[in-house]
C-alpha cells in the first residue's frame, strides 16, 4: 500500500531542491503543493504538457461551424423574406459565427481544464476526509510549501531523511486525518 | 436529385436577393396631392376599418396616438402668403424595408404580395422597428384599450384587436385583399381585377385622390401613373423602394 | 510595502480575506437590508405595475419609443466592460497592480450583466414572450431572426455572461480551497463543493495558468465585440444621428471608460468598508487615474469627430439632429455630459489628484453620471429629430422610469454585497505572488525540533 510522506518547507527554494533530490533518489515524481505557483518547477521536475489547447481549438472550430449552420439552416427552414435581403446573408451570420466560436471555445477550455487537472477529485465529495491517493495539508494553502511523495513502506525512511536534509520544518504522514 | 445538388439549389435560391421581383401581386398605392384636400376622411375610415384604439385625451397629449394614416402638415411662408402642403403618410410597404430586418423574433416580414406584414401574435414589443422606420409610421400599444359602448358595436370582426405591448401599422387593409383574392379564386380561379379591392382610405376619399392596384398588371390605374413626371416617393434617396407613390402637387398657385 | 519594517506576510492577507468573509458586523446587515428594501421598492414594484398597465407607465411615446430603459441597458453593459476586459488585458501584459483589485472588478462585470439582462425584460412590451429570442425547436417551427442586430445582442450577451462567470470562477478556485480549510459547517460544505478538491499541486497550478490564459485571450475579442454589437442596435438603422460608423468604437471606448470609473468607485468602497487598505493602495488609484485620463481624451476625440463630420457633411437630417442635441431641449444635459466626461477628468493629469481617494471617488461618480447622460441623449435626441419634421416629438422620462433606474443601482449593490460574503473579494494567491516570497531561514537559527 502506498505510503505518503509530506514535508513542509518555509520557502519555495528548499521545497524545489527537496523535490529534485527525491526525484534524483529514484523514489518517483513528487508533488509540490503551494499557496502560489512556484517558479522553476519545470526545470527541476521536467516539462509539463497540457492538452487544454487542443480542447480550446476543438471547441472554437465546433463553435464556428455550428454558429454559421445554426443561423443559415434555421433561416432556410422557415424562410422569412425581410428587407430585400437574401435568406442566407454573410454579414449578420458571421457575427453569430464569431460569438459561438468564442462561446464554445470558452466552454471547451473549461472542460479541458477539468479533465487535465483531474478535478473535481476525491476531496470534493469527501470533505474533510483525506483521499487515499491524494494527500493534502491545509498549511500548503496558507504560507507553507509542501513536497509529498508516495512510496512503499521500505522507502519511507529514506524519503524522510532526504526531506529533513533539505530543511523541512515538519514531516507528516500524508494519509492521516486532519482534525 | 442528389443531396449535394439539393444543397446547391437551395443555396442559389436563398442567396439571390430580389425575391420581390417574383411577387404574385405587387400592391401599390398612388396619392395625388393635387386632389387631396386634407379633409382627413381617410384617417377616420382607417380608424373605423381596422379597430384602431382610441387612446384618450391624456395619452394623446403625451403623444401616444395611434393613427395608421396621418396627415402631415407643412407650412411655408409668412402671413398672408402662407402655403400649406398636406401629405397623407402611411406605411410605405417598402421593398427594402429597414424595419423588417431588425425584428429579433421575425414578427414583421415581406409577404408574397409585396406587403410588409406585422404579425401581432409574434411581436414581443422591442420597438426597434419603430426606431428603424424613417417614415415613423409604426405605432405601439402602450396600454390596453377599451371601446366604451356604443363604440364597441362598431368594431370590425375581420380584424383583430391588439393587446398592449405589440406594434401595429397600416396593412393596406390586408383583410380586404384576402377577401378579394378568395372571391376571385371561388369565381373560377381568376386574378383580382383592378379596382375590385380598395383599402378603406382609398374607398372613402371624397376627391378620389388615392388609387390602389397591382403594379404587376400593366393595365391597372396605378401602373399608368407610376412612371409619370409627377410621380415621386418620399425619402427615395434612402433606397427603401416604397410601394406608395405620391403625385406632386402642381395645383393653382397664385 | 517593500521597505516597511514589518512587511506583509502571506498569513496577513490570508487572515484578512478569510475574516472579511467569515466575520460579519451589524453594519453589513444594515447595508444589505437597505439595499434589498430599495431594490424591492424601487425596482420590482414599479416593474410589476408596468407589467400590469403596459409600457404606458413609462414616459415613452411616438416617436420617442425608446427611453431610459434602453439607455440603462446600454449603460450597464458598458459598466460590465471594465472588470473582465481590464482583468484579461492586464493579465496578458503581466501587470502586477491588477492583482488586488481584479476579483471585485470581475464581480462588477458579472452583476452589471445580470442587471442589464433584467433591463431588457423591463424594456420590451411583452416580456413573457422573451424566450422567443432564444433558438429552440418549438411547435410553431419558428426560429429567431438571426439577421437582426438585437439577436446579435442576445448571442453576444449570453456568451459574455458565460465567459465572465467561468472566468471569475476559475480564478477563484484556489481561494475557495484556502477558505474551505478555515471554515466549518455550511460554509465548509459550500466551499468544498466550489473548490472541487483543489490541493494546490504543481500540476494543478500549471493547468490553471494555461486555462486562465486561454480564457483571457478568448474574452478580450469577445468583450470588444459585445459592445460593438450593442452599438449596432442603433448604427444599423437608416435614421440620421443613429446611422454612424463611429458608433462601434464610440461605444467600446465609452464602455471601458465608464467601467474603469466604476472600478474606482468599487475599490474605494472595498478599501473603506472591508478593511483592505493595505492591499488596495495609492498605486492602484494612480494607475486607474492614468487610464481614466487616456480614455477621457479618447472619448472627447470621438465626440469631436461626430460633431465635426456631422456639421461638415451638409446632410440636413444629420445637421438638424446635431443642432438639436447641442442647443435644443436636452442641451443642458449635453453640456453636463461634456463637463463631467471631458473636462473634469483632465484633473487626472495631476498625480496629487490621482492619489487622493475621496476626490477620485467623486470624479468616478461624476463620470458615470455623464456616461449615463450620454446613453440617454443618444436615445432621446436621435428619436426626437428624424427625417420627417411633422413626426418630431419630445420624450420625458416618467416617475416609474426614474424609480426603476434607482432600483437598478440598488439591485447591483445587493448583488455585490452578497458577493463580498461568498467570494474572497481580493484574490489571495495573486496578492501573495506580489509579496516577497518567504526566504530560507539559516539552519543554525531554526532551533532543531522537527515535529
Amino acid at each position: 500500500m502506498t505510503h505518503f510522506v509530506v514535508g513542509l518547507f518555509g520557502d519555495p527554494e528548499s521545497a524545489l531542491s527537496a523535490a529534485g533530490s527525491i526525484q534524483g533518489a529514484d523514489l518517483g515524481t513528487p508533488e509540490l503543493m503551494s499557496p502560489v505557483p512556484i517558479e522553476g518547477v519545470e526545470e527541476v521536475l521536467g516539462e509539463k504538457k497540457s492538452v487544454i489547447k487542443r480542447f480550446s481549438l476543438f471547441g472554437a472550430i465546433v463553435g464556428g461551424v455550428s454558429g454559421f449552420l445554426l443561423a443559415a439552416i434555421t433561416a432556410v427552414l422557415y424562410a422569412h423574406p425581410v428587407g430585400g435581403r437574401p435568406i442566407i446573408t454573410f454579414p449578420p451570420y458571421l457575427i453569430i459565427t464569431y460569438e459561438l466560436t468564442i462561446l464554445f471555445g470558452i466552454v471547451f477550455t473549461v472542460i479541458g481544464f477539468f479533465v487535465s487537472a483531474r478535478l473535481p477529485n476525491g476531496l470534493w465529495t469527501s470533505f474533510w476526509k483525506q483521499d487515499e491517493n491524494r494527500p493534502y495539508v491545509p498549511e500548503a494553502a496558507v504560507d507553507k510549501f509542501a513536497v509529498s511523495i508516495g512510496c512503499e513502506v521500505d522507502d519511507v525512511q529514506r524519503a524522510e531523511t532526504i526531506l529533513r536534509e533539505a530543511g523541512a520544518e515538519a514531516i507528516r504522514d500524508g494519509t492521516e486525518e486532519v482534525s | 436529385m442528389s443531396f449535394l445538388d439539393r444543397i446547391a439549389e437551395g443555396w442559389r435560391k436563398n442567396r439571390k436577393p430580389g425575391y420581390y421581383e417574383n411577387f404574385d401581386y405587387h400592391w401599390t398605392m398612388t396619392i395625388d396631392l393635387d386632389q387631396c384636400s386634407g379633409c382627413g376622411a381617410c384617417v377616420t375610415a382607417c380608424q373605423a376599418e381596422n379597430n384602431l384604439p382610441i387612446v384618450g385625451e391624456k395619452a394623446f397629449a403625451k403623444g401616444r396616438e395611434v393613427k395608421w394614416l396621418r396627415m402631415e402638415h407643412y407650412w411655408e411662408g409668412e402671413y398672408p402668403d402662407v402655403k400649406l402642403n398636406i401629405i397623407p403618410m402611411l406605411c410605405q410597404h417598402c421593398d427594402n424595408a429597414p424595419c423588417e430586418t431588425v425584428c429579433p423574433v421575425s414578427a414583421t416580414y415581406h409577404n408574397q404580395d409585396g406587403l410588409n406584414t406585422q404579425i401581432y401574435n409574434r411581436c414581443i414589443g422591442t420597438r426597434s422597428c419603430a426606431v428603424y422606420c424613417p417614415y415613423e409610421v409604426r405605432y405601439f400599444n402602450y396600454n390596453d384599450h377599451t371601446w366604451d359602448s356604443p363604440l364597441d358595436q362598431q368594431l370590425n370582426p375581420d380584424v383583430s384587436v391588439r393587446e398592449k405591448g405589440v406594434m401595429e401599422k397600416c396593412t393596406f387593409c390586408i383583410q380586404r385583399v384576402r377577401q378579394a383574392k378568395d372571391a376571385a379564386k371561388d369565381d373560377g380561379r381568376r386574378r383580382v381585377r383592378d379596382g375590385e379591392v380598395q383599402p378603406a382610405c382609398v374607398q372613402t376619399c371624397p376627391s378620389q385622390a388615392m388609387a390602389f392596384g397591382d403594379r404587376n398588371d400593366p393595365e391597372s390605374k396605378v401602373s399608368q401613373t407610376l412612371d409619370g413626371p409627377r410621380a415621386y416617393r418620399v425619402l427615395d434617396e434612402l433606397n427603401t423602394k416604397s410601394s406608395v407613390v405620391y403625385l406632386k402637387k402642381v395645383g393653382t398657385e397664385a | 510595502m517593500q521597505g516597511d519594517a514589518n512587511p506583509l506576510k502571506y498569513t496577513d492577507i490570508h487572515n484578512d480575506v478569510v475574516a472579511s468573509i467569515v466575520e460579519t458586523g451589524s453594519n453589513y446587515y444594515v447595508a444589505l437590508a437597505t439595499a434589498l428594501a430599495l431594490t424591492l421598492i424601487c425596482f420590482f414594484f414599479p416593474w410589476f405595475y408596468q407589467l400590469y398597465y403596459g409600457i404606458g407607465a413609462a414616459g415613452m411615446n411616438h416617436p420617442g419609443v425608446w427611453g431610459t430603459y434602453l439607455a440603462s441597458f446600454i449603460f450597464w453593459i458598458g459598466l460590465s466592460h471594465s472588470g473582465t476586459l481590464l482583468s484579461c488585458v492586464l493579465h496578458i501584459t503581466n501587470s502586477s497592480w491588477r492583482k488586488a483589485m481584479y476579483r471585485s472588478a470581475e464581480a462588477m462585470t458579472l452583476f452589471s450583466l445580470v442587471v442589464a439582462a433584467m433591463m431588457v425584460m423591463v424594456h420590451v412590451g411583452r416580456p413573457w414572450f422573451i424566450h422567443w429570442t432564444i433558438p429552440y425547436p418549438n411547435q410553431m417551427e419558428m426560429w429567431p431572426n438571426f439577421r437582426s442586430p438585437l439577436l446579435f445582442d442576445v448571442m453576444a450577451i449570453t456568451t459574455y455572461i458565460t465567459g465572465s462567470t467561468v472566468f471569475i470562477y476559475m480564478g477563484s478556485i484556489p481561494d475557495f480551497a484556502a477558505v474551505r480549510d478555515r471554515t466549518r459547517g455550511w460554509r465548509n460544505t459550500m466551499y468544498s463543493l466550489l473548490s472541487l478538491g483543489w490541493r494546490g499541486t504543481d500540476t494543478e497550478w500549471h493547468r490553471l495558468h494555461w486555462a486562465y490564459t486561454f480564457l483571457a485571450v478568448l474574452i478580450i475579442p469577445l468583450a470588444v465585440s459585445v459592445h460593438s454589437i450593442v452599438s449596432w442596435d442603433f448604427a444599423m438603422s437608416i435614421v440620421p444621428a443613429l446611422h454612424q460608423t463611429i458608433f462601434a468604437p464610440y461605444f467600446v471606448v465609452g464602455a471601458i471608460y465608464s467601467g474603469t470609473a466604476g472600478i474606482v468607485t468599487v475599490m474605494f468602497v472595498l478599501r473603506k468598508f472591508m478593511d483592505f487598505g493595505e492591499y488596495i493602495t495609492e498605486l492602484h488609484f494612480d494607475n486607474l487615474g492614468k487610464l481614466l485620463l487616456v480614455l477621457s481624451l479618447l472619448w472627447s476625440y470621438i465626440n469631436l469627430v461626430e460633431v465635426f463630420t456631422g456639421f461638415y457633411s451638409g446632410a440636413s437630417g444629420e445637421i438638424e439632429a446635431l443642432r438639436y442635441r447641442l442647443f435644443g431641449f436636452y442641451a443642458p444635459l449635453y453640456w453636463e455630459m461634456i463637463t463631467f466626461c471631458a473636462v473634469l477628468p483632465l484633473l487626472c493629469a495631476f498625480k496629487r489628484f490621482r492619489t487622493s481617494f475621496v476626490p477620485m471617488l467623486f470624479l468616478s461618480i461624476a463620470i458615470n453620471i455623464g456616461m449615463y447622460t450620454e446613453r440617454f441623449l443618444i436615445v432621446a435626441t436621435s428619436l426626437s429629430r428624424q427625417y420627417l419634421p411633422d413626426a418630431w416629438g419630445l420624450y420625458v422620462p416618467s416617475a416609474v422610469e426614474i424609480s426603476i433606474l434607482v432600483g437598478t443601482l440598488a439591485l447591483f449593490t445587493t448583488l455585490f454585497l452578497l458577493f463580498v460574503k461568498i467570494f474572497p473579494s481580493v484574490s489571495m494567491y495573486e496578492v501573495k505572488e506580489t509579496m516577497d516570497t518567504p526566504k530560507k531561514i539559516p539552519a543554525a537559527a531554526s532551533g532543531g525540533s522537527l515535529a
